[in-house]
């Protein structure tokens, strides 16, 4: 009997904790907040969003028209990471109070010294010193610091006159947000905003994969003005994709003009069909001889691919990349690269030059001098006159993707250049290339002049020209069997 | 007195031995031996045990999991594999002859297995039995399967819930999106990928709903993030009508599933969406706003 009324005892005890804690756990977690001093609402930001991004703040909601934080010109949708609060210094007792607030919670500051650049001062634990004494009214100097403390460590010399304590500080909840501006009540404060660089960065791989030539200029803007590497990136590799589709217009104008999303494979050029095949556009049935548009961004490609094409050639994309292919205007060399590849895919004769000056810069990384000799060969017979003279120049590494690039062009003016410097060269390593260059054009001289230096090789069993020559004519025997 | 039962007992044993199917308990020796080619062997046992008056459902069931079409004959080479649609038809007659039993067993053991080929000839009963058999008592032990504790169970009723549910989507999505209440956070997850995987625009509201309780003032009232996720995913795959949702979701600044969203939309093609994300573009970028106070 007494055990029953113990239990019962108990849960009457539970019964009474139960709402209370409901009400703390289960509805006290509001997320929102109407901040009535700066007249907006302000939201915490997803908590599965501070875990996939590792980023914090509380989100703007909405702001109410001529309070402060409209006239401060803050937008709905800014995601508030960080309150700074400026303390200014006029007397050794504003300092004292101002670095006593500053401290409070997160240990540190920033100080601002006359004629120096900002040092940021954080204490190991709450209440311990820091080290400093100040002195003076109006101007307020350092008059002592002591050693071993957190001001002995920085740059601090006594005479320093003290200009302000600014204290910078982490929002990442909506409990801290309202703690931090409750605090703050004369002065001025600002409010560091994060760019959600993810979902930006997410529009812009979109916007590259739509295939949509509205696209084009703000992605040109982002990619020329935009401080982020990460975002740059993404915007030209959009672009890039955008050349990609957009040369492939013919084959979608033939879609277009049917009206229709699958027509005879062998009606449509081969090599387009070929690439709109691999950026799965769409799917070729060489048995049934179809070619058929993968819904639904095949399917829906056809009507915008025009626009796109035109754009793509009107406008400035090209001169846009033969810019940035430099290395002493674009320093980071993914971007370089994805411009090359826009180059060799649209192929302006205009950018003979500039990718003739990135083949010839010893500066540059060989892979990335390389593709711009593919670009070139790329472009073709129009770049041959230039990819000779580079070929005449000193450097091997220059000579060596001259010459593969004038292989990859083929034509009877690089033939017989490629083939005379065969005849009279004797680097080792230009020789290689040089045979391989003359095999990939592959017509009759050429099988001639291989043939010659196999003879001019014979003896010399051990040579690895020798042994490439004669893989090079068992290729040659596969092919023509 | 003992004896007597010892009597009866007997008398069961007898009777019982008699009554067995014995091409059956052959076929079911040969798959737990050793022996070469045993399950083609054990097929041809199965085949025969079909022709014995008892115990033809289960013969039929093993015809279904196990690879049989042209069964083995001594000294022969030729074995040709069974099709999905004729093992799902023999594992939907063992269930014509002792329907409870196979039902659960189908959906709580057959679709556990390893092999796809046994999952698709599962489905493949499941299917008949939903046009043809007892279509209310299947979709109770689908509802069981996925509200169930264990992880297998959920996730096969979600499949066969998805592949059911593209030929009669009336029927199966508002069932579905009830499930979008259940308590059990694994539930609601498999109830929405289902949802996804029939692609039927009547659950488009439900799974707006859902998406858009991350916003809500109370945490009760905020669905998990990572069921709200795949509502966005299988918005995604319904495409068509649930673009404008999508589109609402890039649109609200504080949404965590914007990325998800645009993603979905980028797969979608439709150029309705090329307006909100330039808008995404022009955003502000990371900067320092000074608020006068005084």
């Amino acid at each position: 009997m007494l055990k029953k009324i113990i239990r019962l005892g108990k849960l009457r005890h539970f019964v009474g904790i139960l709402p209370l804690f409901t009400l703390v756990f289960g509805f006290g977690c509001d997320n929102r907040h109407y901040d009535d001093r700066l007249q907006m609402e302000v939201q915490q930001l997803d908590s599965d969003l501070m875990n996939r991004w590792a980023t914090s703040g509380v989100v703007v909601l909405d702001v109410a028209s001529n309070g402060p934080a409209h006239k401060a010109q803050l937008e709905t949708g800014e995601l508030i990471s960080h309150v700074i609060v400026e303390y200014p210094v006029k007397s050794a007792g504003d300092f004292n109070s101002a670095m006593k607030k500053a401290l409070d919670e997160d240990n540190n500051l920033i100080l601002y010294l006359k004629d120096k650049p900002p040092i940021r001062i954080a204490l190991r634990r709450r209440g311990d010193k820091m080290g400093l004494s100040v002195e003076g009214n109006g101007t307020v100097r350092v008059n002592q610091i002591r050693p071993g403390t957190p001001a002995a460590n920085a740059d601090i010399q006594v005479g320093d006159i003290v200009e302000k304590i600014v204290d910078e500080r982490n929002i990442y909840s909506l409990a801290d947000y309202k703690k931090t501006l409750g605090k703050v009540v004369k002065h001025n404060l600002t409010f560091r905003t994060s760019e959600l660089i993810g979902v930006k960065i997410a529009a812009v791989n979109a916007l590259g994969d739509l295939g949509d030539a509205r696209a084009l200029d703000p992605l040109i803007d982002l990619f020329q003005n935009s401080h982020e590497f990460s975002l740059r990136k993404a915007a030209i590799s959009s672009l890039q994709r955008l050349v990609e589709l957009s040369v492939l217009n013919d084959i979608f104008q033939e879609f277009q003009r049917e009206n229709v999303n699958q027509l005879p494979a062998d009606s449509l050029q081969a090599n387009q069909l070929e690439s709109a095949a691999i950026l799965g556009l769409l799917t070729v049935d060489r048995v049934e001889n179809t070619a058929t548009l993968k819904a639904p961004f095949g399917t829906q490609f056809r009507h915008r691919s025009e626009a796109l094409y035109r754009s793509i050639t009107e406008g400035q994309i090209a001169e846009l990349a033969q810019q940035y292919i430099q290395i002493q205007v674009e320093p980071e060399q993914e971007i370089r690269r994805a411009c090359l590849s826009i180059l060799g895919v649209l192929k302006p004769t205009s950018a003979i030059d500039a990718l003739v000056t990135v083949l010839e810069n010893s500066a540059e990384i060989p892979g990335i001098r390389f593709q711009a000799g593919l670009a070139l060969s790329q472009i073709g017979e129009p770049a041959v006159d230039a990819l000779i003279t580079a070929f005449e120049k000193e450097d091997t590494s220059t000579k060596d993707i001259a010459a593969s690039a004038l292989g990859g062009i083929g034509g009877n003016k690089a033939r017989d250049r490629l083939i005379s410097a065969l005849e009279t060269t004797d680097e080792a390593a230009i020789l290689l290339t040089l045979v391989d260059a003359v095999a990939k054009i592959g017509d009759a001289p050429s099988i001639r002049a291989l043939e010659r230096q196999r003879e001019r090789y014979q003896q010399d069993a051990d040579s690895g020209l020798r042994i490439f020559l004669d893989e090079v004519f068992s290729n040659l025997a596969k092919k023509t069997m | 007195m003992k004896r007597l039962w010892l009597a009866f007992v007997l008398v069961f044993f007898v009777v019982g031995c008699g009554t067995q199917n014995e091409n059956l308990a052959k076929g079911k020796e040969l798959i737990k031996s050793d022996k070469r080619r045993k399950e083609e062997r054990a097929v041809r046992e199965f085949k025969l045990a079909l022709q014995q008056p008892i115990d033809n459902a289960e013969a039929h069931y093993l015809l279904g999991f196990y690879n049989s079409q042209e069964f083995y004959e001594p000294n022969t080479t030729d074995w040709e594999e069974a099709s999905i649609s004729e093992r799902g038809r023999h594992m939907f007659l063992a269930y014509n002859e002792e329907s409870r039993k196979y039902l659960e067993r189908l959906i709580f053991e057959t679709l556990r297995d390893d092999d796809l080929d046994i999952q698709n000839a599962a489905l493949e009963a499941l299917k008949r039995v939903y046009t043809q058999g007892d279509r209310n008592r299947l979709i109770s032990q689908l509802q069981k399967a996925i509200k169930s504790g264990d992880n297998r169970d959920r996730h096969s009723a979600h499949w066969v819930f998805g592949h059911l549910g593209k030929d009669d989507p009336s029927t199966l999505v508002p069932i579905l999106v009830k499930l979008l209440d259940h308590r059990r956070t694994e539930t609601r997850l498999n109830a929405v990928k289902a949802l996804g995987e029939i692609g039927s625009e009547e659950a488009i509201p439900a799974l707006a709903a859902l998406i858009e309780s991350g916003s809500a003032r109370w945490k009760r009232d905020r669905e998990e993030p990572e069921v709200r996720q795949l509502a966005v995913e299988s918005l995604g795959k319904i495409g068509g009508a649930a673009v404008p949702e999508l589109i609402k979701i890039v649109e609200n600044k504080g949404s965590s599933l914007r990325v998800d969203a645009i993603r979905a939309l980028a797969t979608l093609g439709d150029e309705k969406v090329v307006a909100p994300l330039l808008d995404a573009l022009k955003e502000q970028s990371s900067r320092d706003v000074l608020i006068p106070l005084n």
